[in-house]
């Protein structure tokens, strides 16, 4: 029996501009709550017990938002601007007041990526003023840890990823580049570990799965293309996926490492397997290119929804692939 | 007693007073004597009176005792007399007391039986009574007991049983109520203020066993006193339980039985008297116990539900007395008696409510008590012990008692439940457990609740749009009819009622998550148990809520309800519960059968009065139109649907209704906290709003103000205002599968009709999903979306009211200025010499270059208004506007849908369209330019019905952009239907009575009916107007077809509106009925066509415009205007 096509749980309007990143959390506090942020310049805390906008932050003097997260207190909030900023907000007890900003003077659309190192402390990754160069610093002091430029052209820095190894003893940084090249950086040595030419045209968006040693990458082609990294640190390609249509926005696995969905520019999301790459579903509701993809963090498996951002200003949620759970 | 008057307290005067009288009445014993004595006896005061007691009671005794017959009167006086001595005094003498009473009663029975009263007055037996209880009040102490001696036994045998036959036998109420105080006095039990013997437990006992020997009688004569006449006054019902109780409480009191068996005194000197004393032995008791409890049970079943009160109330203090004093003698009667008394736990008077708990606290007190003595007997088990069995035993014979008794039973037995319940409070869960017992509850409450589905009116009772919109505002016309719900296996609304208090109260003590399961369970086991499920599910919750909850203090074990249900597990059930209701499959039910469907549809299109609609142009009317279809819609027979179907959409009805009642429910148990659930519940309650079962929506509608109140929102606007994110996500979604959820677009229309313009910007979003999904699917759901559309353009219409109808209100107050005006001869006749000249061409360039300079300014003035924003750069539309073009354009292509339905809406919409945009002449005309083809095609080769909407249309057009229009239509409509209509007035003037069927009729009234109102908006020429005249004046004629004519007529009242003078002549031409005679010799006479000429064809319906336009038709001549009207017609 073919099921119905799965429609949207539930869909958040009035965010008023194109949803360039959704960020999930689910675990401090009783409500669990998505961030999302909008090309025109405004945060919206969605509750997602009232699937209302609980909150609306304005920043970047209405620039757009390309990225936002939270610091392990769900009270601060890490957002980044197309003003070249890198805002710190402090919402705790209603306030919504910028308490630091780090400026990068990058131009492009490269997100940060932030990573924990020890309570209280996290390591912040941006693209910097040059067009190759990665910064990367120490949150909350803003010292600069290190900067990483590629020896070879590799052009722009399109998408960054930091993790922390649990063999080696410094963290690591993957970083996609205009060329479709992959490169991954050893930040303390702060050198160059291995490099692979993923794509012919400029990497989008890439998601990395510390636990499998393995990662994904879209381009704006019609291929993901998906690579590990060897005991060696070296970067190996793997299988390709092929999609029906060109490009992709962003890429998200699940928490459980079984899931895998992409926003495509064709207005869908797609949904795969992981291990495999098995294509599971499409997920069609929007009228516009997607731009943004992520899943839930809730304890409750049940309750972990995906939520997609479209440049058709509305964010869908759904519930897939979470056993008992209400398909909708 | 005159009160200044001092009694005489000296006993020798009143002595010397009284004499005469009493010598005088031993001698003579009339009437006037025994009246002087008494009025004499009240002039003594009672301490001397008492001395002189023996004394004044001799002549009166001796009038008694005198043998033969006696007057009444005599002896009424007589014993009146007595009484107010004996109630003035005590009587020390066992003689006395003796002698009065065997002579008192022989004045009442009849001289063969001593038992049975005589056949005397009412007044006499009445003052024997009283004569009689003032006797006994008197008697002292230390004699009174004499009487209960085994010797007397012959003498208060006869007394009482002549007591009996009174208090039965009589008509009279108050002898009925007198013999039987006389009888409670009798055996020391009277209740009356004044005061009595106190026996000690030693004299009771004596009482008690000689009263014993009467005891049959008594209870057998009392007991059918009872449960006799039921319209006998309550009084003596009253009076009859209590004698009853006080009665038997005597007899078999259990302290003096214990003793009575200790001391049991072997009689032997009495001979045969001996036979009659009986001895209260075990065995006796045994069997008396047995017969009591059977004639209880008569007296239970009789008096607990009787209508007054004081009966209840008396039955209430009977439980008491009975279970306080005989508990172990009458074991087998304390079930019974425990039963009445639960049943009286929710009596309707608080009294009787009251005195019942007092009396159950009693009860459990004693047997607490009892219990801790650790006694052995049976009653040692604790009182809850005896409700739960009893309780047990109920719910297993309720299912049986359902089905078998009728309401007064059915309401008793229930009542008798929801008592028991109400007494175990928290222990009820302990019952519930049992999963038998369970069932048997559920069961008994799925069969008693089983609804009457008989009623085809429910299944044909449509609600409309209209009905719906014109009540937005205003709350109490919805809950002006909730349908009742009829039961197949009652019809009291108080059984209802106390059903709905059992679940309630089962929902309030017990494990609300067990009684949600298992009703759950029912309502998805069997389609046959699911309205009843439900019922008792919102019932039941709301009954955990603590909702409309009678508890306080009832519970008898002392407990409060031991658990409260917390918020959070209220929300859990209701969640679960409403999960259930609204799932696809219990919700969406068909309501409406197809073919009546396509019935409705039928006959709405072709009834007769929508064809009125057009006649009222003002679309302000058109509800009020569309009501008037309504009615003439619902008294239409409905007979091709097979009855099976009819019950099954019946029952849906019902199911739904409840389910809605339900939602509500939950709202009130959870208040602001049923918010977040608005998120799934709200759009299913809205989808059923906009049902068109008239029973459902408004079920829906009376949720929908429920939800909002219990959410706190002031009104229904804010609620779907508040929620509308809710809403529109779902319609959203839906809209994109519409083939699984056709209930979108109606939804989105209930919302539309309840919110306002603050929607705007969300709606806009969804209108795009609309139209798209429309685009998409043109062929299948067009119909369903254009309601969605014509709701959307009314709401917008209405959010946005424009200047529409400017026209009208303008052509209006012209109108009435043309009435108003002074006529003034002079200047008419000079404005007719300068048009004169005009026509000759004198002065033409002057004046032509005055309106050359008038016509471009306002041009001028939109240019202007364009510059501002630049020459390329088009302002953007705002919201509505933009919406409005776009419903517009989707118009012009349904416009020309092969289904007449979808036209008929399309021209509908169309209208409101051109109203909305009519405020931006810029976007209208485009628009009404690429609407032209499609409309004039409705206008001139359709259906009737679609050339009247058009019509309709095309007047509002006309108002809004006549320049416009004026043209299009003298050139391409009118000559198209005028020359259609010279063409068929032939046919029609000739036709039979078969023609008002063909469609060429219709096409003919249609137009005639349209035609006037579109002249008169569109401001046409006078070419178009004679043109038009032209065409409709053959219709006058009394040829044609009665309502051709009318139609026509009222062509003609409009044309009068526009032109009067041209139609006063044209009519008069054809038909004058008055010869004009000049004012002055010198004026030419007038002359007219229509002059002289007999009656014909035209004359009629030209009289009776003549006549309603221009006043009538013999003032006309003394009007100037029309006096001067034959100026012109010299001139020619």
């Amino acid at each position: 029996m073919s099921r119905p096509a799965p429609t949207p749980i539930y869909t958040l309007r009035g965010a008023g501009g194109p949803l360039n990143t959704l960020h999930f959390s689910c675990h401090g506090g009783d409500t669990p709550l998505l961030y999302s942020a909008s090309g025109k310049g405004a945060i919206h805390i969605w509750n997602l017990n009232t699937r209302r906008a609980e909150r609306i932050v304005e920043g970047h003097s209405g620039n757009s938002i390309i990225w936002v997260s939270t610091l392990q207190a769900a009270h601060t909030l890490i957002s980044q601007g197309r003003d070249m900023q890198v805002c710190l907000w402090d919402l705790s007890e209603g306030r919504s007041e910028v308490v630091d900003s780090v400026w990068t003077g990058s131009v492009g659309f490269c997100q940060c990526s932030v990573l924990e190192t020890s309570p209280g402390n996290q390591l912040l990754a941006f693209a910097g003023q040059q067009t190759e160069e990665i910064k990367i610093i120490e949150l909350p002091s803003k010292t600069p840890v290190c900067t990483l430029v590629p020896d070879a052209k590799v052009g722009m820095v399109m998408c960054i990823k930091l993790w922390q190894p649990d063999s080696g003893p410094g963290p690591l940084l993957l970083a996609g580049y205009e060329d479709g090249s992959l490169l991954l950086w050893d930040v303390t040595q702060r050198s160059e570990l291995s490099r692979a030419k993923a794509h012919p045209e400029p990497v989008m968006c890439l998601t990395f799965d510390p636990e499998r040693l393995r990662g994904i990458s879209g381009s704006s082609e019609k291929t993901l293309s998906s690579w590990i990294l060897d005991r060696q640190n070296n970067l190996q390609l793997q299988d390709d996926v092929t999609l029906v249509n060109a490009g992709v926005s962003q890429l998200c696995i699940r928490g459980d490492g079984k899931l895998l969905a992409s926003a495509g520019w064709d207005h869908r999301v797609r949904v795969f397997g992981w291990k495999k790459l098995k294509p599971l579903a499409v997920l069609q509701y929007h009228t516009d290119m997607m731009l943004s993809v992520a899943f839930s963090d809730h304890q409750d498996p049940r309750q972990r929804l995906l939520a997609a951002g479209s440049k058709d200003q509305r964010v869908s949620l759904w519930s897939i692939y979470n056993e008992g759970a209400d398909t909708g | 007693m005159p009160p200044t008057m001092a009694q005489i307290s000296d006993p020798k005067i009143a002595f010397a007073y009284l004499r005469p009288a009493c010598v005088l009445l031993t001698r003579e014993p009339t009437v006037t004597n025994v009246d002087t004595l008494s009025s004499q006896l009240k002039e003594v005061n009672d301490a001397t009176l008492q001395q002189l007691q023996d004394y004044v009671l001799f002549p009166l005794r001796f009038v008694l005792k005198v043998p033969g017959p006696k007057k009444d009167k005599l002896v009424q006086a007589v014993a009146e007399a007595i009484s107010y001595v004996l109630e003035n005094t005590c009587v020390q003498s066992w003689e006395t007391l003796h002698d009065l009473l065997s002579e008192l009663c022989l004045c009442l029975c009849s001289p063969t039986d001593l038992g049975k009263p005589a056949d005397t007055s009412e007044e006499l037996q009445s003052a024997v009574l009283r004569c009689l209880t003032a006797l006994l009040h008197a008697a002292y102490g230390d004699i009174v007991f004499k009487l209960f001696e085994p010797i007397m036994l012959p003498g208060l045998g006869a007394t009482v049983s002549l007591l009996l036959a009174l208090a039965e036998k009589t008509k009279s109420r108050d002898i009925q109520v007198s013999a039987l105080k006389c009888l409670q006095a009798l055996t020391l039990q009277c209740d009356c203020d004044q005061d009595h013997v106190v026996p000690t437990s030693e004299e009771r006992c004596l009482v008690g066993s000689i009263v014993a020997s009467f005891l049959p009688g008594i209870t057998v004569t009392v007991a059918r006193i009872i449960t006799g006449d039921l319209r006998q006054g309550h009084g003596v019902t009253v009076r009859a339980i209590k004698v009853w109780s006080r009665t038997v409480g005597l007899v078999l009191d259990d302290a003096q039985l214990q003793d009575a068996e200790s001391n049991k005194t072997p009689s032997t000197e009495l001979g045969r008297i001996g036979q009659l004393v009986v001895h209260r032995t075990k065995d006796w008791v045994k069997n008396t116990a047995v017969k009591l409890c059977v004639l209880l049970k008569k007296i239970i079943a009789c008096t607990s539900a009787h209508q007054h009160w004081r009966v209840r109330l008396e039955m209430v203090e009977l439980d008491d007395h009975l279970l306080d004093r005989c508990s172990q003698s009458l074991k087998q009667c304390v079930g019974p008696l425990l039963e009445a008394l639960v049943g009286a736990v929710n009596d309707e008077e608080p009294r009787v409510r009251e005195r019942c708990e007092v009396t159950l606290r009693a009860v459990s007190q004693r047997n607490q008590s009892c219990s801790s003595r650790g006694d052995k007997s049976s009653t040692a088990q604790t009182f809850t012990d005896v409700l739960s069995e009893n309780l047990h035993s109920l719910a297993t014979s309720l299912p049986r008692l359902m089905r078998t008794s009728d309401d007064q039973k059915k309401l008793f037995v229930l009542n008798v439940f929801l008592g028991y319940i109400k007494l175990l409070g928290p222990l009820v869960s302990v019952v519930l457990n049992s999963a038998a017992h369970l069932e048997r509850i559920s069961k008994a409450l799925m069969q008693v609740l089983d609804l009457d589905v008989m009623d085809v009116r429910i299944v044909e009772e449509r609600s409309y749009a209209a009905t719906i919109e014109t009540t937005p505002g205003s709350a109490d016309s919805c809950f002006a009819r909730t349908q009742r719900k009829h039961f197949l296996y009652f019809t009291d609304e108080k059984i209802f009622s106390v059903l709905m208090e059992i679940c309630r109260t089962l929902g309030y003590y017990g494990n609300l998550y067990l009684l949600t399961d298992h009703f759950l369970d029912l309502y998805q086991q069997s389609s046959s148990y699911r309205k009843q499920a439900a019922m008792v599910l919102n019932e039941i919750v709301r009954g955990a809520a603590a909702i409309d909850v009678v508890t306080e203090g009832q519970s008898l074990t002392g407990q409060v309800r031991g658990h409260s249900v917390n918020q959070e597990d209220l929300t859990a059930a209701v969640a679960s519960v409403m999960e259930e209701y609204i799932s696809l499959k219990n919700w969406h039910l068909i309501t409406v059968s197809e073919e009546t469907e396509r019935d409705r549809q039928d006959q709405q299109l072709l009834s007769p009065s929508r064809l009125l609609s057009i006649s009222n142009s003002d679309f302000s009317n058109s509800d009020s139109n569309c009501l008037q279809v309504i009615s003439s819609k619902i008294n239409s027979p409905c007979t091709s649907t097979s009855t099976s179907t009819i019950h099954q959409l019946n029952s849906n009805i019902w199911q739904l209704c409840i389910q809605l009642e339900g939602i509500a429910c939950f709202a009130q148990t959870l208040g602001r906290d049923f918010r977040p659930l608005l998120m799934t519940s709200l759009y299913p309650v809205l989808e059923k709003a906009g049902e068109e079962t008239l029973l459902v929506s408004q079920a829906a509608l009376g949720s929908m103000w429920d939800l909002s109140r219990a959410c706190g929102y002031s009104s229904l606007k804010e609620l779907i205002n508040e929620n509308s994110d809710y809403l529109l996500n779902d319609i959203s979604l839906n809209l994109q599968r519409l083939s699984q959820h056709p209930q979108a677009p109606r939804v989105l229309t209930v919302m539309l009709t309840h919110s306002d313009c603050s929607l705007l910007p969300l709606v806009g979003d969804i209108v795009q999903d609309v139209l798209m999904a429309l685009d998409l699917s043109y062929d299948h759901t067009a119909a369903l979306f254009c309601s969605v559309l014509h709701a959307l353009m009314k709401a917008l219409a209405r959010w946005f009211p424009s200047s529409c109808g400017r026209t009208t209100e303008s052509a209006q107050s012209k109108k009435s200025s043309g009435h108003e005006e002074v006529f003034d001869i002079r200047q008419f006749i000079l404005d007719y010499s300068k048009q004169k000249e005009l026509a000759e061409g004198i002065g033409i360039e002057e004046d032509a270059s005055v309106e050359d300079l008038e016509a471009p300014a306002p041009t001028e003035c939109e240019e202007d208004a364009e510059d501002i924003y630049g020459p390329d750069v088009k302002p953007e539309l705002p919201p509505h506007l933009s919406i409005t073009k776009d419903v517009m354009e989707r118009c012009i292509h349904l416009l020309s849908d092969p289904s007449l339905r979808v036209r008929l809406k399309v021209l509908d919409v169309l209208e409101l369209c051109v109203c909305v945009l009519s405020e931006k002449e810029n976007e209208l005309l485009p628009m009404a330019h690429r609407c032209w083809p499609p409309l004039l095609q409705r206008l001139t080769a359709d259906d009737p019905l679609a050339v009247l909407r058009a019509f309709r249309v095309l007047c509002t057009l006309g108002d809004t952009c006549g320049d416009f229009l004026r043209r299009r239509v003298s050139k391409e409509v009118l000559p198209k239907l005028s020359s259609s209509l010279t063409r068929q007035a032939p046919i029609s003037a000739k036709a039979g009575p078969v023609y008002t069927h063909t469609l060429a009729y219709k096409l003919q009234l249609a137009v005639l009916q349209g035609l006037g109102s579109l002249c008169q908006r569109l401001d046409l020429g006078e070419a178009d107007l004679d043109a038009v005249r032209e065409a409709c004046l053959p219709y006058l004629s009394s040829r044609q077809p009665i309502r051709v004519q009318e139609a026509s007529v009222s062509v003609f009242r409009h044309l009068i509106q526009v032109d009067p003078d041209a139609l006063w002549f044209t009519l008069n031409e054809l038909h004058c009925p008055t010869s004009y005679v000049p004012p002055h010799p010198d004026l030419q006479p007038v002359q007219l066509s229509g002059m002289g000429r007999p009656r014909d064809e035209y004359s009629d319906n030209v009289l009776k415009l003549l006549q309603e336009e221009f006043g009538s038709v013999a003032e006309a001549v003394d009007q100037p205007g029309l006096a001067n009207e034959p100026v012109i017609d010299v001139t020619d």
